[in-house]
This record gives structure tokens, C-alpha cells and sequence, in this order.
């Protein structure tokens, strides 16, 4: 059956990377917004969109019913979860599914088995998957989880069983602290995820977080895209992410490749999906989780296969056979991804909000800003502070590194405080220049990602363009000729 | 002409500020600078000093400051003085760090707090903030409801000790 109409249950960026796809396609496309969305592109570009009405998320992106009438009633023949919101959410995709209609993801099965960190554990564990050492049993007693981390040996990370997002997360170096983290963790598990199981494991010193994208059809092909390197995070959130990973022999990224495999054929996986794994300095790996969705950070496994992901993922949820062998997949050049925040990183990474004047436009080539804002549109309160994805592709690390810094400067978000400058920083480290990448890179190079202080030219500079910002100013007469260069152009952009 | 600015809440003082149509000259630190304005589209400018570069200023907030970028550094500024902050000079007033909304609160008016115990917490971009008090006292005002948006930098509750 070939899908003719997609509803996309998701806003932002996301909703318009499934509209992208959908239109080369020759598909249809619905979205649906949240009425503080009513002004986003998402509301505005599909061929049909429709409001959620106001209220919580509960009411609005998360509403399942709400969500699968809207697609009845449109005759949309496929919902397409994006990522967040409900895409991994085994009831919605088993209703969506119920009420006749595909749902472009894994099946129901497959969510509920990788939501579970303990339960995909012991199902991977037996098809020997490299697991890290710990505790993932049911006896959740404090005593007993506190000698289970001992066996271990410290340092011990207590997380969720449920979890994600560091929350319900600890990290304990030495025994006097066991007991307060685990009770802690617990208390912080349970109003999180109305669960308070937790899991107990070693922790890995300086660990790197790499990925592998997969994809599988329902013809028993199951094929990987290669790694992403990930190892950039601020609260446990990626900022930047790459591939191929730096300083990582052939022999290895092919080890986690094919171990990755391993799981998606072991659990008949179908679709779109990744599987996280950390990897120690001394070039052992453990599963960490399996991600039952398309990644934000997708793009750079597109950008250096030129494989379109979505495409697959469309094609797969419409029964075809996907259209590569893994021979045919391959790594040409570096893609850096760099997701632009409405924040404040120089002030513990504040969330901030305002109305963007302008975003502006990267020029260089091989260059994409997955972006769900326009000019003029609002950075509200009740939405994660992504604002866009920044993703640069070069024919090496170096020039990628380049055209990324180059280009953080292009796309302006005037009017919101971001973290552009900050992703500046991180580029242009040493360490991250030489490919030295580890979860704790953001806290232990902390003092050298301070912001450089304003100089005095930097001073005269702002002063110069503040000066030009009252635009009742009258300009003399030859500069007005030159005023406005771009709108002249218009022709030639559009 | 002496002008003063305020960049990033710091006052900047210059001297012999001229701005004549496209071009605009001063001295700070002792320094001449000149810029003359080549191009602009909206809010993005082109700048010559000697070199050329981007800048853009976006539009004032409603306490009168812009975001300001020029040759790739940023900064919030204004073409005036500092101004006197008036939210939060309450004695005892706890201000909102951020916009958000009214997620809980936690202790009534007239409720006993300690120095460090949260209040209120606040709720923005799905990441709840605890809004603690100062000093040990009792709360004696809540100045939102359960639910309400509030800006960021306005007083939320009042302790006396």
C-alpha cells in the first residue's frame, strides 16, 4: 500500500523535516498546532493543519484521541511521530494502529521492550550484547542495592529505570554517600516517572557517547548508517553532535556497527532507530539504551551517506523493501550538527524567551538549518528551548569545524540570547579540535568556555551599530542608494 | 559631545560623539573610532571601520535595551544611561530568575521559611525552578497565582524577617 496523506503529531523543526520528505515524495501532509503555535511554520506550510485547541501538552501534542480523529478525519493513511511528544510511546502506536491507520515507527512491541531499561537489558544480555556491570534486578530494597553497588566497585551510577533526561540520576564515589543517592534517586524516579525502580552500574571515567543509526524493513533487512559521536552534552543534553566519530579505528567503528545490528535483527526491530552505547578509553563498549524513533540528530548521518532517513522510514512503514544493501552505504566527509538554544549558557544555561526579529540565512554550501521559527515569531515558555539544528557538512573535520563557526555567525536569532556564542567556544577548544570529545567535556573545560570579555574595540563596535539602529535617522544621499542591496535581490533568492 | 551607553548593564562613557547621516565618530579610552554605515537590510547592517562586517540590533525591549551584534561578539545594550532597576528592590523580595509560569507554591502567606527552602517554583521550557527565600522569616506576600505567567526579573513573593 503505497501512503498518500502523513499526519505529523509533533510541531517545530521536526514536523517540517517529515513535510520536506513528504512533498518530494509527492505525499500529503497534515500538521497540528497548539494555538500558541498558531503563528509557527509548521501550522503554516502543510497542505492541511489543524489546532489542538490551548491547555497542557496532555491536551494538545500528547493528545492521542485527539491526534487520531484529526487523522480519521482528514483520511490520513499514516501518523508520523517525530521525535519527543509520542513517538515512543507504545499505547498511541498500538491505537493508531487499531483504529486502522500506519504508524510510522516500530511496532508496539518493540517500544514497550526498549522503554524499559531493565527489561531491554536482560532481553539484549541474552543474544550477548556487551552490557555494562550492574544491578538491574527487582529487589529494589536500599540495603540490597547499596551491597550490589559495592560488588560493583565505586564509582556507581543509580538511575531511573524509567528515566531519561538525567533525572533520577547519581553518581556515588565513595560508600558515605550510597545511601543518601539512592533514596534520593528514588524519591526523584518516582515523582518523574510514577516508578521509583532503579538500576545500579558501574560508571565509566571520561566516557564517549556513540550511536549507531539503524534501519530495518520488514523483509528482514537490517542496516546500519554508521556511528555519531555525541559526546557533547550540558545537563545531560547533546549539543553537538558529529560523524564519523573522531579518533576511532575502522576496526572498532565497525564493532559497534555490526553489534548494533545485532540488536535490531535479535529483536526483529522494523523502521527507523538507534542504539546508544558508551564507549570506555580503553575501546570497550556497553549498551546504554535503544532510542525507538528518529534522532534529532539524524541530519548528520544524512548529510555524510546522503541517505534521506525519513524517506526510509516512509517507505518501510509502507511494506517496501529498502531500496540499499549495507555495502552501498557509506561515509563520505564530516558532518558537525549544532543545536542552537534559547538560552544563556554564562548563566547556568537559563532558558530565555522573546520574539525573534530576524534568524537569518547560512550561505556557504552544504549547509542546513532545520529550523521551526520565522522572523518575527515568539520563543515562548511552554516548549523545549530548541530553537534550530545547525548542520554543516565538509570534506574533512577541519573544514567542517570551519564552516560551522562561520556559520553560527550567520544565523543570527537577533532579539532571543542563544547559545551560538557558546557553540563558537566549543568548536574552536583545542580539545574538541582534535577530536578529544567525552561526556565531561562541557564541566571539565568549563574556565576555558567562559565567554571572552568585551574588549574595548568589541565596545566601539556595538556602540558603532547602535548608533545605526534608529531608523528615523535621515541618511545622506549615497548611502541611501546602497541602503538596501538584499530586497533588490528578492527576485533572484526566491 | 560625552555620551553614555550601557552595554551589558555596565555604563560606557564616550567622548566627542558625532553622528552625521551614515557615519558616526567617537572617542573611548582615549581611542578614535569611526564607523561609516555601508548598507542595511531591516535590522542587519554593514559596518566600515577601516574593515568591513556584519552587525544587526534588534528591537528594544520594553525596558528600552537591544540585542546588539557586531563583527561576530553580542551584547544587550542601550543608547542611554543605566536605569534603576525597580522589580526586586523589595527588602526580602524573591524574583523570578527567568519568564515562566507559577508551577507551585509551596508556602502560603504567613507560613514560616527557612534560609534556602524553596517558596515557589517556577516552570519554564518544561524545567521546574525552585524559587528559594533569602533568610530565615515568614512569607508575608505571594504576589501571583497558581498558574500565572510571570516575566523574568519581577518579584514573585516577599519575606520578612
Amino acid at each position: 500500500m503505497k501512503i498518500k496523506k502523513i499526519l505529523v503529531a509533533n510541531r517545530g523543526e521536526i514536523a517540517l523535516r517529515v513535510l520536506k520528505t513528504a512533498k518530494e515524495m509527492g505525499i500529503k501532509i497534515v500538521t497540528v498546532f497548539a494555538e500558541d503555535d498558531r503563528n509557527l511554520p509548521h501550522a503554516l506550510y502543510a497542505d492541511e493543519s489543524y489546532s489542538l485547541g490551548t491547555g497542557t501538552l496532555a491536551d494538545t501534542y500528547l493528545n492521542k484521541n485527539k491526534l487520531i480523529d484529526i487523522a480519521k478525519k482528514t483520511g490520513a493513511d499514516a501518523i508520523h511521530p517525530g521525535y519527543g511528544f509520542l513517538s515512543e510511546n507504545a499505547e498511541f502506536s498500538a491505537m493508531v494502529e487499531k483504529a486502522g491507520i500506519i504508524f510510522i515507527g516500530p511496532t508496539a512491541e518493540s517500544i514497550t521492550l526498549m522503554g524499559d531499561k531493565i527489561g531491554s537489558k536482560n532481553a539484549l544480555q541474552k543474544i550477548n550484547v556487551p552490557m555494562i556491570p550492574g544491578y538491574h534486578g527487582n529487589d529494589q530494597e536500599v540495603a540490597t542495592l547499596a551491597q550490589k553497588a559495592k560488588e560493583i566497585g565505586f564509582p556507581v551510577l543509580i538511575k531511573a529505570s524509567a528515566g531519561g533526561g538525567g533525572k533520577g540520576m547519581r553518581i556515588v564515589y565513595q560508600e558515605s554517600e550510597l545511601i543518601e543517592a539512592i533514596s534520593g534517586a528514588k524519591s526523584e524516579a518516582l515523582k518523574a516517572f510514577s516508578n521509583d525502580k532503579v538500576l545500579v552500574e558501574k560508571y565509566v571515567v571520561n566516557p564517549r557517547h556513540i550511536e549507531v543509526q539503524l534501519m530495518s524493513d520488514t523483509h528482514d533487512n537490517h542496516l546500519h548508517f554508521f556511528e555519531r559521536e555525541c559526546s557533547i552534552q550540558r545537563r545531560y543534553q547533546k549539543i553537538v553532535e558529529e560523524t564519523p566519530a573522531p579518533n576511532l579505528s575502522q576496526e572498532l567503528r565497525l564493532k559497534i556497527c555490526e553489534t548494533a545490528v545485532q540488536i535490531s535483527s535479535g529483536i526483529n526491530y522494523r523502521g527507523a532507530g538507534t542504539v546508544e552505547f558508551i564507549l570506555a578509553p580503553d575501546g570497550h563498549f556497553y549498551f546504554l539504551e535503544m532510542n525507538t524513533r528518529l534522532q534529532v540528530e539524524h541530519p548528520v548521518t544524512e548529510m555524510v551517506t546522503g541517505h534521506d532517513l525519513v524517506k526510509y522510514q516512509i517507505m518501510v512503514a509502507q511494506g517496501d523493501k529498502l531500496p540499499v544493501k549495507q555495502a552501498d552505504i557509506k561515509q563520505t566527509g564530516q558532518a558537525i550538527e549544532c543545536r542552537i538554544y534559547a538560552e544563556d549558557p554564562d548563566n547556568d544555561f537559563m532558558p530565555s524567551i522573546g520574539k525573534i526579529d530576524r534568524i537569518g540565512t547560512p550561505t556557504l554550501r552544504d549547509v542546513r538549518l532545520d529550523c521551526g521559527f520565522l522572523d518575527g515569531t515568539e520563543v515562548g515558555v511552554n516548549y523545549d528551548p530548541m530553537l534550530a539544528k545547525l548542520v554543516v557538512w565538509g570534506e574533512n573535520r577541519s573544514i567542517a569545524i570551519s564552516k560551522t563557526i562561520h556559520s553560527l555567525d550567520e544565523v543570527l536569532f537577533l532579539g532571543v540570547k542563544t547559545n551560538r556564542d557558546y557553540l563558537k567556544r566549543i568548536l574552536s577548544h583545542k580539545e574538541f579540535v582534535a577530536g578529544h570529545t567525552h561526556t565531561h567535556f562541557i564541566p571539565d573545560y568549563k574556565a576555558d568556555l567562559l565567554p571572552r570579555e568585551l574588549d574595548s574595540q568589541d565596545l566601539a563596535d556595538l556602540i558603532g551599530a547602535l548608533s545605526f539602529s534608529d531608523k528615523k535617522r535621515k541618511t545622506s544621499g549615497t548611502a541611501a542608494a546602497l541602503r538596501n542591496p538584499w530586497t533588490e535581490l528578492t527576485g533572484f533568492r526566491n | 559631545m560625552e555620551k553614555i551607553f550601557t552595554i551589558n548593564g555596565q555604563e560606557v562613557k564616550v567622548q566627542d560623539y558625532k553622528h552625521t547621516g551614515d557615519s558616526v565618530s567617537f572617542t573611548l579610552n582615549g581611542k578614535a573610532h569611526y564607523y561609516m554605515l555601508i548598507a542595511r537590510d531591516g535590522q542587519e547592517l554593514i559596518l566600515d571601520n577601516g574593515g568591513r562586517f556584519k552587525a544587526a540590533v534588534g528591537t528594544p525591549s520594553r525596558d528600552g535595551e537591544s540585542m546588539i551584534m557586531a563583527n561576530g561578539r553580542e551584547a544587550i545594550g542601550a543608547m542611554a544611561p543605566k536605569k534603576m532597576k525597580k522589580a526586586g528592590a523589595h527588602a526580602g523580595g524573591l524574583t523570578s530568575p527567568m519568564p515562566g509560569k507559577i508551577f507551585k507554591i509551596l508556602k502560603e502567606v504567613g507560613s514560616e521559611v527557612k534560609k534556602g527552602e524553596a517558596v515557589l517554583i517556577l516552570e519554564a521550557m518544561k524545567m521546574e525552578h525552585s524559587i528559594r527565600s533569602d533568610k530565615d522569616g515568614v512569607v508575608t506576600k505571594i504576589h501571583y497565582k497558581l498558574g500565572e505567567l510571570v516575566q523574568g526579573g519581577v518579584t514573585l513573593a516577599e519575606v520578612s524577617s
